[in-house]
């Protein structure tokens, strides 16, 4: 061991892992405010513990209040509690919730942020670095952006179609009307994207190029339309040198994927890709180099042998 | 013991999550290292928790279970179900909401013994009463006020309790976003579920989930940073054949957005070194005594960040520094190339030599992090140069043998089907 003799060590309590966040009491607690309300019929109760535990909970939640393990419901369905159940915030939420508030993306939600001055944050900005993320993110202090980011999110809750007026790529304004549907976030770009359905080819739009928006008309939302999502598959056989199973996975554990193992060091693993992002995934795969073939489908390996035989065209 | 659905331990199904999700190739046979029986609970359990994110497919050698989940398509985590099943016994959860409704009704602070009549006269409703012995509620108490949401006041010889409750609003908006995106944000899907106000305003794009079982570990992590103390880490290899002990001063989490893997860098008085850790290679850290080096070393390492490409402080070959310089061409209608490489260039420089070619060069710890995402170029790289020879020639070996891989040694045009 390579501790110092005189350190004092002390093993910290499970603060997350704890039974105060668990299904079961969240479900009880459901269960609960049903029973201050009026007596309950286990077929109510079933109900409950379907909707709010896990597949097999029915077999434990219920029979620990019929036979009282648990004395909370009495037999008639009634229970001694007087209110609906509630519990104070912990230390450990208040501590995750004053860290966020320190994030520049929090403004993005309303000006009034929540303090609470009798607890220190868990973290603070400085504790943490993104590495690898890109540089050309959104602007989060942007009073436009922000406006625009208020203005979409209020719209996405009430549902009412949006005018909105944009920059494309070439620098010129250009206007559409949109449903939107979500904000989508990337933490790699550190971008937000509204998805929706539009009048326009087109249905995803970085806020950062969003000028202006605004509620339109009802009578403008028809015709609006959403592109439909592509989704496609590559396969590739991989060698495990240099723990390139174990990066390979990790690097695409945010995708829908399949690994198959073919002998002690080669693996077969099949990703799931939307269409648009095509050649971000080509160049994902070229990243690993010999350690990944691709096999299939045919297009793809093309897209792969013709970077190549670009490469050996710059003489490298 | 009977099948529960619940756990004590969170570190074997830890473990499991990982080895299902990231991996799920393994048939029940190659899970050696626990028994049969282990496996078949753990599996039930995630099954349970899961459902259809669950898979299995069948193959010659056996059935392999796998956690199938494109995060793009999912507003919550689902990982964060697991942090949701700790065991708890009978009296834990009667004495709980007894005793959040003893305090739930009363703006007063109240006595152990008034406390303790309560309790009885809510079990009196029970043909066959529980019954608490002081001792027990006392610890209990205790426990809510380490929680946060009891507090105790003493009065002479009398301690008197009362709950933390005060009012919050909290919008489910933030909570939805803050916890996919924010470290331990199972803290937030723990709030979302008291407040039932989870929607699907937000999604998700390159969003990696992983991180959800290691949330214990950088919990504690930020508690010792923020109180600038040392910590003692227990950390194991990759197929945990062995474990270690290393006594460190933590600095900084640092995640990668194109992995998300999560690094510990810290300090190690042994190697008189800045270090990093994986999370997911941790299993246990304890807490230890106020560091006076915290201050000079978080310093040292701001300073050493202008030449850490990725999370490596040394060298792998034992250089000082090391030089890494590529230059790229491109055409008329690619100006979003060299965009993607000022975006992309984290502590290296880019120059624009001319209308079609650019520059990046860097001097890093360890140039061999930076390999893969040279790798992204292929296509385009006209000139590379690392001051690590070897480097530089295995570089150059591997674009050989992605030529042969699919057969372009000789290759032409004609080659593409």
């Amino acid at each position: 061991m390579q501790c110092m003799p005189f350190m004092v060590w002390k093993m910290v309590m499970n603060m997350i892992f704890s039974e105060l966040y668990s299904i079961y009491y969240q479900t009880m607690a459901a269960i609960l405010k049903a029973a201050t309300d009026h007596p309950l019929e286990a077929k109510e109760m079933q109900h409950i513990v379907g909707k709010y535990a896990f597949g097999e909970s029915l077999l434990h939640i219920l029979p620990a209040i019929e036979e009282q393990r648990w004395q909370l419901i009495t037999p008639d369905g009634t229970t001694p509690l007087h209110k609906e159940p509630a519990m104070p915030l912990t230390l450990l939420e208040k501590r995750w919730l004053k860290a966020i508030a320190n994030d520049p993306r929090m403004r993005l939600f309303g000006d009034d942020i929540f303090d609470f001055p009798d607890v220190e944050p868990l973290f603070l900005p400085e504790d943490i670095l993104v590495f690898d993320r890109y540089a050309d993110g959104d602007d989060y202090t942007d009073e436009a952006y922000i406006r625009n980011f208020r203005i979409i999110l209020d719209a996405i809750k009430q549902q009412y179609p949006l005018k909105i007026t944009l920059q494309n790529r070439r620098g010129n304004p250009l206007q559409m009307n949109v449903m939107p549907k979500c904000l989508e976030y990337s933490e790699k770009d550190d971008k937000f994207r509204l998805i929706g359905s539009s009048d326009r080819y087109g249905s995803t739009i970085n806020l950062g190029r969003i000028i202006s928006c605004e509620r339109c008309q009802d009578g403008m939302a028809r015709h609006l339309t959403r592109k439909s999502e592509q989704q496609r598959k590559v396969v590739f056989e991989l060698f495990d040198q240099r723990k390139a199973l174990e990066r390979v996975l990790l690097h695409f554990a945010h995708c829908e994927k399949e690994a198959e193992k073919l002998d002690d060091k080669h693996y077969r693993i099949t990703v799931v890709y939307d269409k648009e992002d095509e050649t971000e995934m080509v160049i994902r795969i070229l990243s690993f180099g010999p350690l990944i073939k691709v096999t299939a489908p045919q297009h793809f390996v093309n897209l792969i042998k013709q970077r190549l035989l670009n490469q050996k065209s710059c003489g490298l | 013991m009977a099948y529960s659905e619940l756990v004590k331990n969170f570190n074997r199904i830890r473990e499991y999550m990982r080895e299902f999700y990231v991996y799920g190739f393994k048939s029940r046979e190659e899970y050696t290292r626990k028994s049969a029986r282990s496996y078949d609970d753990e599996r039930r359990r995630l099954e349970s928790w899961l459902g259809d994110y669950m898979r299995f497919r069948q193959n010659a050698e056996g059935k392999n279970v796998f956690i199938s989940i494109d995060s793009r398509a999912v507003q919550h985590n689902p990982l964060y179900t697991a942090w949701k099943t700790k065991s708890f016994t009978d009296g834990d959860i009667t004495l709980h909401f007894i005793l959040m409704d003893i305090f739930a009704s009363t703006d007063d602070a109240l006595s152990l013994t008034e406390i303790m009549d309560q309790i009885d006269t809510y079990l009196s409703a029970f043909q066959e009463s529980k019954t608490f012995d002081v001792s027990t509620v006392r610890k209990k108490l205790k426990e809510y006020i380490s929680e946060g949401i009891v507090s105790g006041e003493k009065q002479g010889k009398t301690m008197y309790y009362r709950w933390t409750m005060s009012k919050y609003d909290l919008d489910g908006d933030i909570l939805d976003f803050f916890s996919e995106v924010a470290p331990c944000g199972v803290i937030g899907s723990f709030l979302l579920d008291q407040t039932k106000k989870q929607n699907d305003h937000f999604s998700f794009k390159h969003h990696y989930i992983t991180g959800a079982v290691d949330s214990e570990i950088l919990c504690t992590v930020f508690m010792a940073i923020r109180e600038k103390r040392s910590i003692l880490l227990e950390t194991c290899n990759r197929h945990k054949e062995r474990s270690s002990e290393s006594h460190v001063v933590p600095l900084r989490v640092m995640v990668s957005a194109q992995s998300g893997r999560q690094y510990l860098i810290a300090y190690s008085p042994r190697f008189r070194r800045i270090l990093s850790f994986r999370t997911d290679h941790i299993v246990s850290v304890k807490m230890g005594e106020v560091s006076e080096r915290f201050d000079h070393m978080r310093q040292k390492l701001e300073e050493m960040q202008k030449n850490m490409w990725g999370v490596s402080t040394q060298s792998r070959w034992g250089n000082r520094m090391e030089h890494v310089e590529f230059t790229i061409r491109y055409g008329k209608g690619e100006q979003h190339i060299p965009k993607r490489l000022e975006r992309e260039k984290r502590c290296g420089t880019v120059e624009h030599l001319d209308e079609n070619t650019c520059r990046f060069t860097a001097d890093v710890y360890d140039a061999s992090e930076l390999i893969p995402w040279i790798r992204t170029f292929i296509c385009r790289i006209t000139e590379i140069h690392i001051s690590n020879e070897k480097l530089e020639e295995k570089f150059r070996e591997d674009m050989y043998a992605m030529y042969a891989l699919y057969g372009l040694e000789d290759g032409d045009e004609h080659d593409i089907q």
